[in-house]
């Protein structure tokens, strides 16, 4: 016979069932994709190392720039102030984000809310989800500064134990927050709640843009001296509220760096009983309005969408008017798919949109005119992260789309129309999508760096390889290793062929950008050489990206197109 | 059992069910009929907590569903239509985490379960990660994780979908069963043979009105088609209901 279970047991048979679901995930891991969790584990070590040894870097240099130990600590103070400060925001954004899709969309709180459990432990199960996949982040990009400004100010061993339950207590205290606003926008204001989000995230970005430009306003007087980073410090003034949990963050681990052991265990307690403090308001409100709220949001009748086509979609039907009418209107639904569906393009716009908000800002810092390598290496260093944003959006979302066609085949296959096409029209869709912002950066990037116009012209050159070659990379492989069994693009993105995807289009990118890197750095030294600047090696080394490009872009397309013509769906 | 009384619900100005009466006392097996948007499945999810009414009240065994939904979950089993299963838990895993819920002692629940392998025919697979499972599968193992308590309700949103002919023969001797051992079944279905074949009573509903309630024989003496199926019974019935005006209207003109 049933009986009402307690909440330790609720809270038990929770965990029983997440852990068997990450030994599962684990042991299924090591089974069947063992090159997949080497790739990840490989990488993500290397990405830390290097980040820990820059750090290193950087801390030894500013060390070496301010004499002073106390200038040196405040500066400190005010690196690490305005890092946790911008965290703090950012997860209070994307734990609401996670949450309201994991508590209000999706299937499994629908399963959940039907079963004979508290609400309060729906929203438990979910935050601590939420909590982590907001955080981990954090947890990869902060461990490696924080241990290595620990190395370069010789800290204390507790001060490298005391990191992790710092950062821990730290994260849980935004999550709480962006749970608490996430579940009382829907309670309370569930039909304002989209233009609410857009409004505050239009916000958010105008303040950064802001903060961005006051901060580094006028910076341009002086180089990397004493007197720029006591300007910088009076600037980051606001980010050192006694109030804000990242102070108590960044205070409490650099009194521990500096031997202060019970001060910094003060700040540890103070960020665990506020962290304890928002996860139990949060708890509490969730047992009173999370179910009322998911009803309510559930109880809107939805908009109706009116007939006709777009304008959008008839422009573009006409700029794509030297293609054949089919493969307009594929890339047409495509374009279609991709605009109705948010968490595609709002990554998009949020990198793209910070990518173009560093650039505005690089004619802040004027270690510029005055070393025309360091400028070089600067935009090639620009065009690098571009071509891995690039890389990730094509793994992405470019990857799985001949995967995803195969759920959808049963029409398309029936369609007079040439598979090549299909395969075609999905190569147009991610050049053009991926041309046109990355272009406009390039020109940004350039433009505030004052590059030399041969320069840029290979710049460009080089952008449009890298933004061939990635789709070809992508769409190729999408067709070669297609996984047509699967309807979700992530886990998809996440197989073999997903991976194996995302290597190559790194080890391209490393490859398209450092062989015009060197060639244009060679002719940047001439131009201080007397004689004619040497501009057959700019011509040279954009040339052999072409060609390289042009290998892989054809490459994997031929492979791809054989067996995608071969391919039973 | 169950007990809807004046309930009514609206999705913004549209209403989905209006003014529904209606009780299913233990050992009944009902099945709600009605066209694509006729409020079938709004009134299912108002059952099973995941929607509240707008007006009026749902009892469960006596709890109300909104004011209790801890109470009168414990004792219903609900079928979704789209059965969601952890993609990363095998199916005996899936069933473990769902009997937990309900407090069973490790005997009892393992007896539970072993009790609904064998009945449902999951043997084969029940070890397997639920991501490997056909449509069909996965809805023999909802079945099973809703029969798990022993439920004193039932509710089904479209038993037949992706159930071969032997699976959909052992759902409703299954649910005949259950009927007969006591159990109030809620049933929402288009397979109009499944309805005529098992259910003790049935419900034709449209535009969020109940249109009709009654035996198949109270329906065909009512409709005075004495001899008809229930495919006939049901278009005459909503056709009639469609011309003497019952469209869809909004709250505001309800």
């Amino acid at each position: 016979m049933s009986r009402a279970i307690d909440a330790n047991e609720e809270a038990r048979a929770f965990w029983a069932m997440r852990w068997r679901m990450v030994r599962n995930v684990v042991t299924q891991a090591l089974r069947e994709a063992r090159l997949r969790v080497s790739v990840v584990t490989g990488l993500s070590l290397i990405f830390w190392v290097g980040l820990f040894l820059l750090f290193i870097d950087g801390f030894q240099f500013v060390n070496s720039l301010l004499e002073q130990p106390k200038i040196q600590q405040q500066t400190y103070g005010a690196i690490f102030d305005i890092f946790f400060a911008s965290l703090l925001v950012m997860l209070i954004f994307s734990t609401g984000i996670i949450l309201y899709g994991s508590l209000y969309r999706s299937r499994e709180a629908q399963l959940l809310l039907t079963l004979p459990v508290r609400s309060a432990r729906v929203f438990l199960h979910k935050f601590q989800e939420a909590t982590l996949l907001s955080s981990w982040g954090f947890v990869l990009l902060g461990t490696p500064i924080l241990a290595a400004y620990g190395i370069v100010e010789v800290a204390p061993w507790y001060y490298f134990l005391l990191i992790l339950p710092f950062v821990v207590a730290f994260v849980h205290i935004p999550a709480a927050t962006g749970a608490i606003l996430c579940m009382a926008l829907v309670r309370w204001l569930p039909r304002v709640r989209l233009h609410l989000l857009v409004l505050a995230g239009g916000m958010a970005i105008g303040g950064s843009i802001y903060l961005a430009w006051t901060v580094f306003r006028g910076a341009e007087v002086a180089s990397l001296n004493a007197a720029w980073f006591q300007e910088m410090i009076a600037r980051l003034q606001f980010s050192r509220s006694r109030l804000l949990p990242s102070w108590w963050l960044s205070r409490g681990l650099m009194e521990a760096a500096q031997g202060q052991w019970s001060e910094s265990i003060l700040f540890l307690v103070l960020l665990i009983s506020n962290a304890l403090f928002g996860q139990l308001v949060a708890w509490w409100l969730s047992a009173r309005i999370y179910r009322v709220g998911y009803t309510a949001l559930r109880s809107q009748r939805r908009a109706r969408r009116l007939p006709g086509v777009s304008w959008a979609d008839v422009l573009l039907g006409h700029s794509l008017g030297v293609l054949s009418r089919p493969m307009r209107l594929l890339i047409i639904k495509d374009i279609r798919l991709f605009r109705r569906d948010p968490i595609q393009w709002s990554q998009y716009a949020i990198f793209f949109g910070l990518l173009a908000l560093y650039f505005l800002n690089i004619r802040r810092f004027t270690y510029d005119v005055g070393y025309a390598e360091w400028i070089n290496v600067v935009a090639f260093l620009n065009f690098a992260v571009i071509g891995l944003i690039l890389s990730i959006f094509t793994s992405r979302f470019v990857y799985p789309l001949i995967s995803l066609e195969g759920q959808r085949f049963w029409i398309l296959g029936r369609l007079p129309l040439a598979r090549d096409a299909i395969l075609w029209s999905k190569f147009v869709f991610a050049v053009g999508a991926t041309l046109v912002p990355s272009a406009l950066l390039i020109v940004l990037s350039d433009t505030m760096l004052r590059i030399d116009g041969a320069i840029v012209v290979c710049h460009l050159l080089s952008c449009v390889v890298l933004c061939t070659g990635l789709a070809g990379i992508s769409v190729g492989l999408g067709a070669k290793m297609p996984n047509l069994r699967e309807e979700s693009p992530s886990k998809i993105t996440s197989g073999f062929g997903g991976t194996l995807n995302q290597v190559l289009s790194t080890l391209y990118i490393i490859v398209a950008t450092v062989i015009p890197a060197v060639h244009c750095h060679f002719y940047v030294a001439s131009l201080r050489e007397p004689g004619e600047p040497a501009t057959w090696l700019v011509v040279q080394g954009t040339a052999v990206t072409l060609v390289i490009g042009l290998a892989v872009t054809v490459l994997p397309l031929r492979i791809g197109q054989r067996a995608f013509r071969l391919l039973e769906f | 059992m169950i007990e809807f009384q004046g309930v009514r619900k609206s999705y913004g100005t549209k209403l989905a069910v209006r003014s529904l009466d209606l009780t299913i006392p233990a050992g009944e097996l009902f099945a709600l009929l009605g066209p694509n948007g006729a409020g079938k499945t709004t009134s299912i999810k108002m059952l099973v907590g995941l929607l509240r009414p707008s007006k009026g009240a749902l009892r469960v065994c006596g709890h109300d569903v909104v004011a209790a939904p801890q109470e009168a979950s414990r004792r219903l089993g609900y079928v979704p239509d789209e059965p969601y299963l952890y993609d990363k838990l095998s199916g005996r895993e899936f069933l473990q985490f769902i009997i937990d819920m309900y407090g069973f002692d490790r005997q009892a629940a393992a007896q539970s379960m072993e009790r609904e392998i064998e009945r449902f025919e999951l043997a084969g697979f029940v070890d397997d990660l639920s991501e490997t499972y056909s449509h069909g599968m996965k809805q023999r193992l909802v079945f099973a994780a809703a029969l798990l308590h022993d439920p004193e309700v039932l509710v089904i949103d479209e038993p037949m979908v992706g159930l071969d002919p032997r699976s959909a023969r052992l759902v409703k001797d299954t649910l005949r069963q259950r009927a007969a051992a006591g159990t109030a079944i809620f049933m929402s279905t288009h397979t109009l043979t499944v309805a005529e074949e098992i259910a003790s009573r049935i419900g034709i509903v449209d535009h969020g009105r109940l249109l009709c309630v009654g035996t198949l024989e109270e329906l065909r003496r009512e409709q005075a088609l004495h001899d008809s199926t229930l495919e006939e019974l049901f278009l005459q019935i909503t056709a009639a209901a469609e011309a003497n005006g019952q469209a869809p209207l909004d709250e505001t003109t309800a």
